[in-house]
């Protein structure tokens, strides 16, 4: 999720001559999944992955190799920042792998290349994952990929300073903001909630429009001017009116903030457990806790991003590609995934097993999971989120109203369009 | 004397200005992951640590990667010494009608954003066979329209009576080219080779994309594989910044003479 939000705008520029100056034909609903064979496999399959993913794959694949004897398994690792860049331009060139993980957002774009192959039900059982997640490997009702592993977020505070002020963790929207209050008049987080109002920004805001009952999108029409946007974006200012929300301190000052309790709660996703365990230093991991998003009248929905899986139709191993994914996503492979990598398991029974329900922080974004949503997967989805993030810092730096910054989304997102 | 006490002052403001980033991350990569991260900062390092070169060497190939950046940016500057030069001559020491038409198309070429060429020139490369080879990955940058731009300058200043002269003994082209144009040219040609190294040892979008394969990676590309947004291990990826920048540096302080007497020389800048 956050991992992909960041996306250059060079991006934009190779995607538009892509998609126009090449000409492809449209990956439209007459795509029709083949099935996969089911008889012996081999040969080489090349597959991309972006980061930690791309580094352990390989390694990680030597059991389906050892289980699969004559099928080697060649993995090419990528920096994020160039992931997309790469695989658009390997489209357009006609020089793509076999697989290639891509960002939970990405699938639109990819489907109008035509160059990503139809998930085969034969193999895949889309009841098996999260439907946030199969969510986003969908474009125009076809299935192009199978999601690989998968994020959320959710409410993390500190427990000695909540105890401190006598709160528990919030539970409704209400509470949150009397939380803020009681952390810092009591328990001394001059701070009180970290909100991030900066690149990534959407994420914090679009899911308080789903709690509100809002959608962002509707019969492929963005729908920013709503009453359920401008209650979000209400509810987010309302910290920083009210002075619980810093929006003075500077860009690299989380997650040291809440290190060192000057904020007492922030939202995030399950790598931060991580980071928070190895940057607080010993016994920190006792000082804070994870809770489910605080709910809106209309419940608690969180954002979902994470990582998909595509095969292209150019692949010289297809069979071997769509097994390979197969065993991906076979939720033993998936438990072993999440303790190689801490990628959360895309799917769902992987999550009975105790290596994800011992640790309690881990088991709340199981919880989580099973109603977050994903944004929708339009090729102009990260220009709107650009424009969001524009308006979503003004609200902060209360330079505008609500209701004002969401006629503003509107009008913007509608110049760009959904790109269908 | 006290306007150069003055000067010397902020010329030293500057200098720190400039440096102490630098400093820090080099004085960083010797520091463990933690200590980093520390808010705040450490200057010197409290625990000094080669964890994070031990981390480059154990998690990339770092002798390859570290190979096929020498040899992409070895084959481009010496390239585009060569043929800049040789287009260079040909615009101001070669008679021929068009010579002001195919100066402006040059010129037209530097004012185009790379990033636009990229897809077309990676169809191209896609199309010829060469994608995840070290060729495919010099060939845009094996002629650059800034190094005949900066020889076309600079050869336009050496008196064309040196090459009639030779023209009048016998010097065939390149004899002339070669044994008397080149070698006048040493203060440009040393700029021309410091620019291409820079651009072609710091480059990371169009290998990134070319190289398929790791064994085909540059150092920037393999360092930007341990750079995510929550992950990142910032041990291993100053240990690598020092490693990409060491060898920049050392070239410049040996061509630095050159260097600035080329640009002065050039009017660039």
């Amino acid at each position: 999720m956050r991992k992909f939000s960041r996306r250059a705008a060079i991006g934009l520029v190779a995607t538009g001559l892509v998609l126009s100056g090449c000409g492809r034909d449209a990956g439209t609903s007459a795509d029709k999944a083949k099935d996969v064979g089911a008889g012996k496999i081999s040969g080489t399959v090349t597959v991309w992955a972006m980061g930690t993913e791309g580094e352990q794959l390989g390694a990680f694949a030597k059991e389906f190799e050892a289980a699969n004897p004559g099928v080697k398994v060649v993995v090419t690792p990528m920096g994020f920042d160039v992931a997309h860049d790469k695989i658009i331009s390997a489209i357009a060139g006609g020089a793509t792998p076999d697989i290639s993980m891509i960002g939970s957002t990405w699938m639109g774009e990819l489907a109008k290349t035509g160059a990503v192959e139809p998930t085969p039900s034969n193999l895949i059982d889309k009841s098996a994952f999260f439907p946030g997640s199969w969510e986003t490997v969908l474009s125009g009702g076809t299935a192009y990929g199978v999601p690989w592993y998968v994020e959320t977020r959710a409410f993390y505070y500190r427990k000695d300073l909540a105890d401190k002020a006598k709160v528990k963790a919030p539970t409704t929207w209400e509470e949150t903001q009397s939380f803020a209050s009681a952390v810092k008049a009591k328990a001394g987080a001059s701070q009180g909630v970290y909100q991030n109002f900066r690149v990534g920004s959407w994420q914090e805001v679009v899911p308080l429009v789903w709690q509100a009952g809002g959608e962002i999108v509707e019969g492929n029409k963005w729908t920013f001017d709503t009453p359920q946007m401008v209650s979000a974006l209400t509810q987010f200012q309302s910290f920083y009116k009210k002075g619980t929300a810093p929006n003075k301190v500077a860009e690299g000052a989380f997650p040291q903030n809440f290190i060192k309790g000057e904020a007492a709660a922030f939202y995030s996703g399950p790598w931060m457990i991580y980071g928070l365990d190895k940057d607080g230093g010993a016994g920190f991991d006792q000082k804070y806790d994870v809770a489910p998003y605080p709910k809106g009248s209309a419940g608690g929905t969180s954002l979902m991003g994470g990582g998909d899986l595509v095969v292209f139709k150019k692949s010289k191993n297809r069979d071997a590609a769509w097994r390979f994914i197969q065993w991906l996503s076979d939720p033993k492979t998936q438990v072993k995934w999440f303790q190689t990598t801490k990628g959360l398991p895309a799917v769902q029974s992987a999550w009975q097993d105790p290596a994800l329900t011992s640790d309690k922080r881990v088991a709340v974004f199981g919880e989580v999971l099973k109603t977050a949503k994903t944004p929708p997967p339009y090729s102009t989805w990260e220009q709107v989120a650009r424009v969001l993030e524009g308006e979503i810092q003004k609200v902060a730096l209360l330079k505008t109203s609500p209701a004002e910054a969401a006629k503003v989304m509107q009008q913007k997102a509608d110049d760009i369009g959904t790109g269908l | 004397m006290v306007r150069k006490a003055v000067l010397y002052v902020l010329l030293t403001l500057g200098l720190g200005v400039v440096v102490t980033p630098f400093g820090w991350a080099v004085l960083s990569s010797f520091k463990p992951e933690q200590e980093i991260r520390q808010s705040p900062p450490t200057f010197l390092p409290e625990r000094p640590t080669l964890d994070g070169y031990r981390a480059l060497l154990d998690q990339m190939d770092l002798f390859i990667v570290f190979l096929n950046s020498v040899v992409v940016a070895g084959v481009i500057v010496a390239a585009n010494i060569l043929f800049c030069s040789m287009v260079a001559y040909a615009l101001t020491k070669l008679p021929f009608r068009a010579r002001n038409i195919v100066f402006a198309l040059v010129m037209v070429q530097m004012m185009v954003p790379g990033i636009v060429l990229m897809i077309p020139q990676f169809v191209v490369v896609a199309n010829l066979g060469l994608v995840n080879t070290i060729f495919g990955i010099v060939l845009p940058y094996l002629v650059m329209p800034l190094g005949i731009f900066l020889m076309r300058q600079f050869m336009a200043e050496i008196p064309d009576e040196l090459v009639h002269a030779a023209r009048i003994d016998g010097a065939g082209e390149f004899r002339i080219f070669f044994r008397i144009v080149m070698p006048l040219c040493k203060p440009a040609l040393a700029t021309l080779g410091l620019i291409t190294f820079l651009t072609a040892w710091n480059n990371f979008l169009w290998p990134a994309v070319v190289a398929q394969t790791q064994d085909r990676y540059t150092l920037p590309v393999a360092l930007a594989i341990f750079s995510n947004h929550q992950t990142s291990q910032y041990g291993l990826l100053l240990a690598g910044a020092v490693v990409v920048v060491a060898p920049v540096l050392i070239l410049f302080l040996a061509l630095q003479r050159f260097f600035i007497e080329g640009i002065a020389s050039t009017g660039i800048k």
